[in-house]
């Protein structure tokens, strides 16, 4: 997840427009557990994406929701009785054990909101990311007066994203050329991340020293900022703020209803 | 060690001795360097001297971010280094290029990576682009602009780490191994830039393994050894020293008498009309290349020339997006990776991408029991035997020197024996004691029957050290020969970036 370089009417949008887009959709997404508005929510954000020609990036996530659901599905079918019983996961004919694990509609319910919650949450933010420039967000986040270190953290954090994607790659080539075979089963497979995390993570802490001084030397405290770039709001900005205000005052509508 | 007679003095360190957390000897020892406004002061030495140190306490890091101990006076511009109260302070008079210049690169494009800076000196617009577009000019990095700084090659990222510092205008600039990846087009660049800048009084502190161009521009030299300065004179002078030549504990031997190559024998690796595109952008257009078995062949290009995504192909790493690749009879391009391994081993650039086990032997005997899960014993002690590492075999490998890094990594390749050894840039970050003991290994392995290709920028490597030079160009084989033909070609002799230090100045004996 990282800035792409684009002309999409998204990129175009001030970076404050959009950090306000990501900031309403993460808090109606956190504030509703209504499937119906999640799902609304998650596809307004996808309908943003692919008027901006970005939703091939999104897609991307896709494997990663889905196997965040499945686990969601596995934990809420095992852990929560609401509603009614559809099935059961032993059948009620087996001996002894049968009727066991029911599947009930709250649970289904449950693990598909906070799978559209974190869907809605995810796409906005890789949104955000995605057609932003670190630098513009650092300086929206200035202007917002907000604590340097914060700033910085957010800076570091995104830089690593990327990085830490690159270099686990890197690592897991070299332990495939030597014939690295990650281990079959749970077990295997956690015994074989070892070869790859301790050099990520080991490697990881060395950059990080490096990267905190370069961020000190090239005066990212200085507190006196001069972008290079006019960030004026445009028509596109008012167009994009209007929208987001008839989003949350559809939200209260629908709550006071 | 003073600098030069007329020149107000920009940097001073006075008896400075450093000892790091947990050490029991000074990194530093009593060091007394001064470098003047406008000088340019080159600090060479081998692996381990402690230039790296001398660079971060010259910045003033040592005294603000680590522990240790350190004594001394350190003084920019005047102000010791304890009056300034941050290293965000020191930065606005020193610039520093450290190293490790992908650790330095934060931001999402080239163009953002090299602003960063300039937007927190309170410049107007206009100088900050006038400003950009220069120094990116300068160091030849307009082209990449719009690019990821994570998806460039190590050179380029070095260049884009040095345009980010040089773009910050300060008086003094501490450089650590700048141009280490860099190509000599890029060096030259690099050289000229600075130089330009010392003429305007900057004061430059350049620490580099390799005695090339950026030797050359210096006004002085400094041999560092043991923590110590052991030497200092004018680049003329210490050139011609016997102490560059020749240092304690002996130079580098060229290479094992060779066998010749079994040109008769059909080609261990065949590459016809290899293309392969990387989303859509072709990183190699059309390879054709045949190695025999036991040759070795030093692939040799500019930072992107395509040359590691060639030699990728060799173990399956990449697979074509057009042509065919067969390695030892199989065809790469199909084969899995796990079996490719038995026939093709791969020594990538930085040994810390592989090292993991808690010990040398268990990182040897890794590689080994992904190909037969029985006791690996004996192959384990006689791979590290070959690169002599047998009495570091219960240590941890992340606490071997850069070098002996180096050598594990090349016994973890060899104890799988394949017949097809490839090492991408060998000999980076090592010094010339170092890279000779890693190109004597080579040079037996390759006695023994094994066939060698290494990656590198570095044509002195490939013109002392391999049979055949095979030069790419944007994703293109440009030429293909023997290094002992009696009149190399012209061009890549001029191609040079300069001899490594302390190098003889020998062929391979073919």
């Amino acid at each position: 997840m990282q800035y792409v370089t684009r002309e999409s009417a998204f990129h175009r949008l001030h970076p404050l427009t959009k950090l306000i887009f990501a900031a309403v959709v993460v808090a109606l997404a956190v504030l509703t557990s209504d499937t119906v508005m999640l799902a609304v929510l998650s596809g307004t954000v996808v309908a943003v994406a692919v008027a901006s020609g970005l939703a091939r990036d999104l897609l991307r996530q896709v494997p990663l929701l889905l196997s965040l659901a499945v686990s969601l599905l596995a934990l809420t079918v095992l852990t929560i009785r609401s509603g009614d019983i559809l099935c059961y996961l032993v059948p009620p004919a087996v001996p002894v054990i049968g009727g066991a694990f029911p599947v009930t509609a709250g649970a289904i319910a449950l693990a598909l909101a906070m799978s559209l919650r974190f869907a809605a949450m995810l796409f906005a933010f890789q949104l955000l990311v995605i057609s932003t420039q670190p630098r513009d967000l650092v300086h929206v986040m200035d202007r917002l007066r907000m604590p340097v270190d914060y700033t910085l953290m957010f800076l570091i954090a995104l830089r690593f994203i990327p990085s830490l994607q690159l270099e686990g790659k890197r690592i897991h080539e070299a332990q495939l050329a030597r014939a690295y075979n990650p281990g079959r089963g749970l077990a295997g497979k956690i015994r074989g991340l070892f070869p790859i995390i301790i050099p990520l993570v080991s490697n990881s802490l060395g950059k990080a020293t490096v990267l905190g001084l370069t961020i000190d030397l090239r005066g990212y405290r200085s507190g006196r900022r001069t972008p290079m770039r006019d960030l004026v709001p445009g028509r596109a900005d008012v167009a994009g703020i209007c929208c987001m205000g008839l989003l949350v005052a559809g939200y209260l509508a629908v709550l006071v209803v | 060690m003073n600098p030069e007679v007329g020149r107000e003095t920009a940097l001073s360190l006075r008896g400075v001795t450093y000892t790091y957390p947990g050490s029991g000897t000074p990194a530093l020892d009593g060091i007394d360097l001064a470098i003047g406004r406008g000088e340019i002061v080159f600090v060479t030495g081998p692996t381990g001297a402690g230039k790296t140190t001398l660079c971060l306490a010259a910045s003033g890091i040592l005294h603000h971010e680590y522990g240790g101990t350190l004594e001394g006076a350190i003084t920019i511009l005047g102000k010791s280094v304890r009056d300034y109260r941050s290293m965000a302070e020191i930065g606005r008079n020193v610039g520093v290029v450290f190293d490790d210049a992908d650790a330095q690169l934060i931001f999402t494009t080239v163009e953002e990576e090299v602003a960063s800076g300039l937007e927190n000196l309170g410049l107007s617009r206009e100088e900050m682009r006038q400003r950009l577009r220069q120094v990116m000019e300068a160091t030849g990095i307009a082209d990449l602009a719009d690019r990821a700084p994570h998806t460039l090659s190590g050179g380029q990222k070095q260049r884009v780490a040095i345009a980010a510092t040089l773009a910050l205008g300060t008086e003094i600039l501490v450089l650590d191994e700048p141009t280490a990846e860099l190509d000599a087009e890029a060096t030259g660049a690099v050289s000229a830039l600075l130089r330009r800048l010392s003429g305007e009084g900057t004061a430059v502190l350049i620490v580099e393994q390799k005695l090339g161009e950026l030797a050359a521009i210096a006004d002085r030299m400094v041999l560092v050894e043991g923590g110590a300065i052991v030497a200092e004179g004018s680049p003329a002078q210490m050139l011609q020293d016997d102490l560059l030549q020749h240092p304690a504990g002996g130079g580098v031997r060229s290479p094992a008498p060779a066998a010749a190559p079994r040109s008769e024998a059909p080609p261990i690796i065949s590459v016809r009309g290899l293309v392969h595109r990387y989303d859509g952008v072709m990183a190699v257009g059309g390879l054709d290349l045949e190695v025999a078995p036991g040759e070795i062949v030093a692939v040799v290009g500019e930072n992107g020339s395509g040359k590691t995504t060639l030699v990728k192909h060799f173990n399956g790493l990449l697979r074509p997006t057009e042509g065919t690749v067969t390695v030892d009879g199989l065809d790469a391009a199909t084969v899995p990776i796990a079996e490719l391994a038995r026939h093709v081993g791969l020594v990538f650039q930085n040994p810390d991408t592989m090292l993991f086990a808690e010990t040398v032997e268990d990182e040897v005997a890794f590689g080994l029991k992904n190909i037969d899960p029985g006791d690996p014993g004996q192959p384990v002690d006689a791979a590290l035997r070959e690169v002599g590492l047998l009495h570091r075999k219960a240590a941890y490998p992340r606490s071997l020197s850069r070098g002996e890094r180096q050598r594990l990594a090349i016994a973890c390749v060899i104890a799988m024996k394949p017949n097809v050894i490839v090492l991408d840039e060998p000999t980076t970050g090592l010094d010339a004691r170092e890279s000779g003991r890693v190109m004597e290994i080579l040079g037996r392995l390759r006695q023994s029957g094994h066939t060698i290709v290494m990656v590198t920028h570095d044509m002195h490597l490939g013109e002392v050290y391999a049979d055949r030079i095979v030069r790419m160009e944007q994703g293109r084989i440009v030429y293909d020969g023997r290094t002992y033909e009696e009149e190399p070609c012209p061009r890549l002799c001029s191609m040079s970036p300069g001899r490594a230090p302390f190098t003889a100045s020998t062929r391979s004996p073919n």
